[in-house]
Formats: structure tokens, sequence, C-alpha cells
């Protein structure tokens, strides 16, 4: 689910009507979800989704070694 | 006007007497002017609709029916050995063989959303039956066209009720552009010279008057429930004659200037 943008609209209805003109009508979408905005429940507590610690490790990748691996091939390269 | 619909060899293994090809070209050219000619007077509420949102939904579904147009003016050209943009952009006014619903300016929004759902409705009427076409070529197309008329018919349902719920001067206009209206928008169903011989031949499946009557049976009782203006019974049986596709305004010439401006600026030009 991805976040294509929002429309002004009165309704459901035309809100549905503006989504697929906006975010549709390029054939760009398999499907869209509407919802109105009052239904959004936001968070953006700082502390909850920016904490001040490094937690790289708890992405996909791990730690970040990207340096570390180009200086390897670097120095590898050199070594011929 | 390079890309688009090729016909199937359908017409090529059965090739089509003179008289049928020449009625089968005088229905394309009046589907194809009727969606080349409310494309663009649609497209004139570019940057002035009533929202944003509707801007954008308003131009888009006026060059969903000029392309419409374009596929079928492909088919005709096919048909006729012509060139599309010839006959979209090279002929003059009184040439054209839109129905007179399609001679009237945009007006106001409401005479815009009135003209829009009668053209709708009857257009899906004639469109259903065309799908069901001998002459598979525009069988094809038809059906395709369908999938997107479905949108624009729901779409103009939505104002069509919007209008008629808010009451005061929306409710007030839009039942006058109605009442304006119903006359002309007859005439989409205009019987077309040749159509005996399609009717015969299963290119178009139905007459026309057959159409107009499946037409008012839907979209009256649909009209009465809104307490909108619907025609009185004289006039949904008035016979309709040829001058239903025939007769030009000067608002249509007007239209045919600004939409033939680029074409004639340099004729047979590659763009």
């Amino acid at each position: 689910m991805i976040h294509s943008g929002n429309v002004r609209a009165p309704d459901l209805e035309l809100a549905t009507h503006y989504a697929r003109e906006f975010y549709g009508r390029r054939q760009e979408s398999n499907r869209l979800w509407i919802v109105p905005r009052q239904a959004i429940t936001e968070l953006d507590d700082p502390d909850l989704l920016k904490p001040p610690f490094d937690r790289s490790f708890k992405r996909p990748g791990g730690y970040l070694i990207k340096h570390k691996l180009e200086a390897a091939k670097a120095r590898a390269q050199e070594e011929g | 006007m390079s890309t688009g619909v090729r016909s199937s060899n359908a017409d090529a293994a059965r090739p089509l007497a003179h008289a049928t090809r020449d009625a089968l070209a005088e229905l394309l050219l009046s589907i194809a002017d009727d969606e080349f000619v409310i494309g663009f007077w649609d497209s004139e509420w570019t940057g002035i609709a009533p929202i944003l949102e509707e801007d954008v939904a308003t131009s888009s579904i006026s060059q969903d029916e000029i392309g419409h147009a374009r596929a079928l003016y492909e088919l005709l050209a096919e048909l006729t050995g012509d060139d599309a943009d010839r006959i979209a952009f090279g002929r003059e006014p009184d040439a054209y063989r839109h129905a007179a619903l399609l001679n009237h300016p945009r007006t106001d929004w409401a005479f815009s959303v009135a003209r829009r759902y009668l053209y709708e409705t009857a257009d899906a009427v004639r469109l259903e039956a065309l799908s069901r076409s001998s002459y598979e070529p525009l069988a094809g197309l038809v059906a395709k066209m369908r999938r997107e008329e479905r949108y624009h018919l729901m779409h103009l349902d939505a104002w069509l009720r919007r209008l008629a719920d808010a009451g005061g001067d929306a409710r007030a206009r839009l039942a006058e552009a109605l009442t304006r209206l119903w006359p002309d928008a007859m005439t989409i169903f205009t019987p077309l010279g040749g159509e005996a011989t399609l009717v015969a031949e299963g290119l178009l499946p139905e007459p026309m008057e057959t159409l107009r009557e499946r037409w008012l049976t839907q979209v009256v009782p649909i009209l009465e429930t809104l307490s909108l203006p619907v025609p009185s019974g004289d006039e949904r049986g008035a016979p309709l004659t040829d001058g239903g596709r025939t007769q030009r305004t000067d608002d249509f010439r007007w239209l045919h200037g600004e939409f033939t401006m680029v074409a004639r600026s340099e004729e047979g030009a590659a763009w």
C-alpha cells in the first residue's frame, strides 16, 4: 500500500472518481483505497519514530558496511 | 493519428457491398463526430471547472471522447480509403454529422452536466447495441469504448443527482437546461439514410427508433424520481427527420474554427 496523494471532494463518491482521475488515469494503478481524512490516525512522535540511538542494525541490511566494502574492493584492486 | 485500431480481417474475408459500405460509413461518421464534438465542447472547461479535481476529471473524460473519435475515424478511414486526420480536421462545418444536441456551446456548468448526462445515457444504449454488430471491427472497438463510458456515466450520474438535490440556483439551472436540451437530445437517434441496409445485415442490430425508445424507458423514470423535466408523450413519439444531424449552428462554427486552427495553420504537416 503506497500513499499516492490526496484529493478534495465533498463525499466518497466523488472522491473515488477524483482518485481514479489523479492516480489511475495513466493506468498506473491496479487498485485504489480511498479513505476520508478524519479516518486517518496520525503518529508523528519523534521519540517513537526516530529514537536517538543507532538502530541501523534493525534494517534488513543490518549495520551499514558500505564504506568498509568499498575500501576493501579498492584495496583488492590495488593488490591486483 | 498513425496508431490505433486496425480492422480485423473479417471485412477482407467478406467484402461489403457498396450500399452497405456507404451506410456503414454514415453510421461511423455520426458516432465519431458525436464523440469528437462533445469532447471539444467539454474540454472548454479545462482551467475553469468548479474545483481543481473536477477540472482534471472533466478534461480527462473529454480526452477519452476524443480518443474514441480517433479510433472511429481510423476505422472509417480504412473502410473508405481516406485519412483519419483529414476526416477529423479537414471538413467544412456543414459536413459534420453530430447530433443537434452537440451544436450548443458549453454554457454554464449545469447546462454542460445536463447535456452530458443526456448524451452519456443515450450513447450507452447505442454502444450496447453496436457491441452486437456483425461488423467485427466495430463490435470490437465498441467493447473497449464501453469499458471507459461506464465510468463517464457514473460520473455524470453523480453530478446530475447532486445538482438536483442541491436545490436553489443549481437545480433551477439544471431543470432549465434539460427542458431546453430534450428535443435536441432525441436527435442522437436520428435514423440514418442507409439504416434499413445496416439493420438487415446486422451491422446495426436494431433501428435507431427502437434504441431511442429503450433510452427513454431507462432515463425518463430516473429524471422523474428527481422531479426533473422529461419529454411529454407527444415529444417522445415525434418522428425524427434527417435534419437532426445536418443542421449546424454559429456556435458550432466557432468551435470548428477553434479545433481546426492548428491543423489549418500548416496543412499536410507531419506532427
